[in-house]
């Protein structure tokens, strides 16, 4: 599992967001003591830095400059500051992400997932198929039992989700943060039509009950 | 000044003179001197009176003309004092220098009313940064709470920051540095970045949005433009209908201008409440039934888009919905990107 750095002052937010992502099932190092920051954080090898830009001794700007310099760890600035100048600056200082408090925690959790995604995939890593089905998202074809079906965006998007936590139940609320998560804005009714859609589109390739429906919880593969 | 006010301005003195000549006249013959000789003394001393006052005021209309050319070129009309010349005679003297202390005083109070505004200016955009903190804090421990409790508590908590956000941008509308960024960006960006920060809200009012051909250039500050779709979006979500709420936000080209849309399918505002909507403090009678309102956020919206020279259009049907047009300004590209105000 990923290790993430947490690099804030205000210790409240610190244990919580340790807590947080401890629950997520990270890893997690906090700094706790403000010098030396770049000596702890080569030290500890994150595969993540959250890094607070209003820090005590100096600020978050010039730190990341410092991790640069021999890291190429992804960081993701938290800030209170929220100006197009500020962002701008973090950005072009090698941040990978730009986060202003007060964060909702999903859009939190999901801007880290995505991160972490976006640096694992530098290493390249594949999709495996789920239950004898394939997920081709760019070209947005799903294939079993040797045929292909067309999917839509919110289809497919769906059936990635599932397929990511396979096995494991998702609920309707997961399931729509997710889509939102992908810029699909979708109610929970809209989302009922798609799921319909989706397992008509699954039965003609012969996967019938692909998805099961957990009353009162959610979807499963 | 023309020659008729000045000379019904020096009409008590040049009526003196000519008592005094006539006068003179009188005694002069009286005591025996020439008609011929006295003709010739009244022409050299009209002739010299007028000779003196064409001086006096062809001097006083250059004086004049010279102070309100300076007047004319002044930023800041109340530093004139600072910038005349020194005055000629005694008379202006005493008057220069009374307006100069006057004029100080005034300069006085209002660099004073600048710093204390500055400084409140200043108290409120870092009282805003340091209230987010505890804001942060909250809502990670709201997920210890039953999640029903935690929900409300994070829709509070939402309500915060809203209010807070409203603060902190009024803040920068008064700062005279404007600070904002216009740089080349998406709508489709800042859309996401609006929906995302009010994704909690959307969702649990049960919204759908839908998304249309926002994928256009325009050239604006992304954070300002976010907040003014965060405020329609507020705006959509506080006067929505019971059933299944609808957004959809839409870009569209109107000539060289890049417009997008945001289209509800709420309660609408009355046709005679539309034209005010963008006043300060209005909030209608949809405001006052539902509460919360504040009549800032659209008054907000309307001053930050005219800081950017982007314009703000609303039509509404009562019943039906709303649509807010938020249309972008043209921008050379070369000359437009990157720039800093």
């Amino acid at each position: 599992m990923s290790k993430i750095m947490i690099i804030e002052d205000d210790p409240v937010i610190r244990d919580e967001l340790t807590l947080l992502l401890q629950n997520e099932g990270y890893h997690v190092a906090a700094v706790t003591v403000f010098r030396d920051i770049a000596t702890q954080v080569s030290e500890s090898a994150p595969d993540l830095i959250l890094l607070d830009l209003g820090l005590p001794e100096r600020d978050g700007f010039s730190l990341c400059a410092e991790f640069r310099r021999n890291l190429d760890t992804p960081v993701i600035f938290v800030t209170s500051h929220d100006s197009a100048l500020d962002e701008l600056q973090a950005l072009s200082l090698g941040g990978d992400d730009y986060i202003t408090k007060p964060y909702n925690v999903p859009v939190l959790l999901a801007r880290i997932r995505s991160v972490l995604r976006r640096s694992t995939v530098r290493s390249g890593s594949e999709n495996p198929g789920v239950n004898g089905l394939t997920l081709d998202p760019m070209k947005g074809y799903a294939s079993a039992n040797g045929k292909t079906i067309e999917l839509t965006r919110n289809e497919l998007q769906i059936l990635a989700c599932l397929m990511e936590h396979n096995g494991e139940i998702v609920s309707r609320a997961n399931l729509i943060e997710t889509l939102w998560d992908n810029q699909i804005y979708i109610d929970d009714n809209t989302l009922s039509v798609n799921m319909t859609r989706l397992r008509g589109k699954l039965e003609s390739i012969g996967l019938s009950d692909f998805i099961k429906t957990r009353r009162g919880m959610g979807y499963q593969l | 000044m023309t020659i008729r006010e000045f000379l019904s301005d020096r009409l008590r003195r040049l009526l003196f003179q000519a008592v005094f000549i006539m006068a003179a006249a009188i005694f002069l013959s009286a005591t025996g001197t020439g008609m011929g000789v006295l003709i010739l003394l009244l022409c050299a001393w009209i002739l010299v009176l007028i000779c003196i006052q064409t001086y006096d005021f062809l001097k006083c209309r250059a004086h004049l003309s010279e102070l309100q050319f300076i007047m004319d070129h002044l930023d800041e009309k109340y530093l004139f004092t600072e910038c005349i010349p020194k005055a000629g005679n005694l008379y202006e003297r005493y008057l220069f220098i009374l307006t100069k202390r006057a004029g100080r005083s005034m300069i006085r109070a209002v660099s004073d009313a600048r710093a204390a505004n500055r400084e409140y200016r200043e108290y409120v955009e870092s009282f805003v940064h340091e209230i987010k903190a505890p804001i942060t804090a909250a809502r990670l421990i709201s997920r210890h709470v039953e999640p029903e409790t935690g929900r409300k508590l994070i829709k509070e908590l939402s309500q915060i920051e809203a209010h807070v956000e409203r603060a902190l941008f009024y803040a920068r509308l008064e700062s005279p540095e404007k600070d904002f960024l216009v740089r080349q960006s998406s709508p489709a960006v800042i859309v996401a970045n609006a929906i995302e920060r009010y994704r909690s809200l959307l969702i649990q009012s049960g919204f759908r949005i839908e998304t249309d051909n926002l994928e256009q250039t325009v050239y604006t500050d992304e954070k300002w433009a976010e907040f003014i779709f965060g405020q329609i979006l507020q705006n959509a979500v506080r006067y929505r209908r019971k059933e299944d709420p609808f957004i959809r936000i839409s870009g569209g080209r109107s000539g060289s201008q890049i417009a997008i849309t945001v289209s509800d399918n709420g309660i609408g505002i009355p046709a005679h409440e539309l034209p005010r909507v963008f006043e300060r403090g209005f909030t209608g009678s949809n405001g006052r039934s539902l509460g919360g309102a504040t009549g800032m956020g659209l008054y907000l919206c309307r001053k930050l888009s005219a800081c950017m020279e982007a314009e703000l259009q609303i039509f509404s049907e009562e019943g039906k919905g709303t649509q807010v047009m938020v249309i972008f300004p043209v921008r050379d590209a070369e000359s437009g990107a990157g720039k800093s105000f």
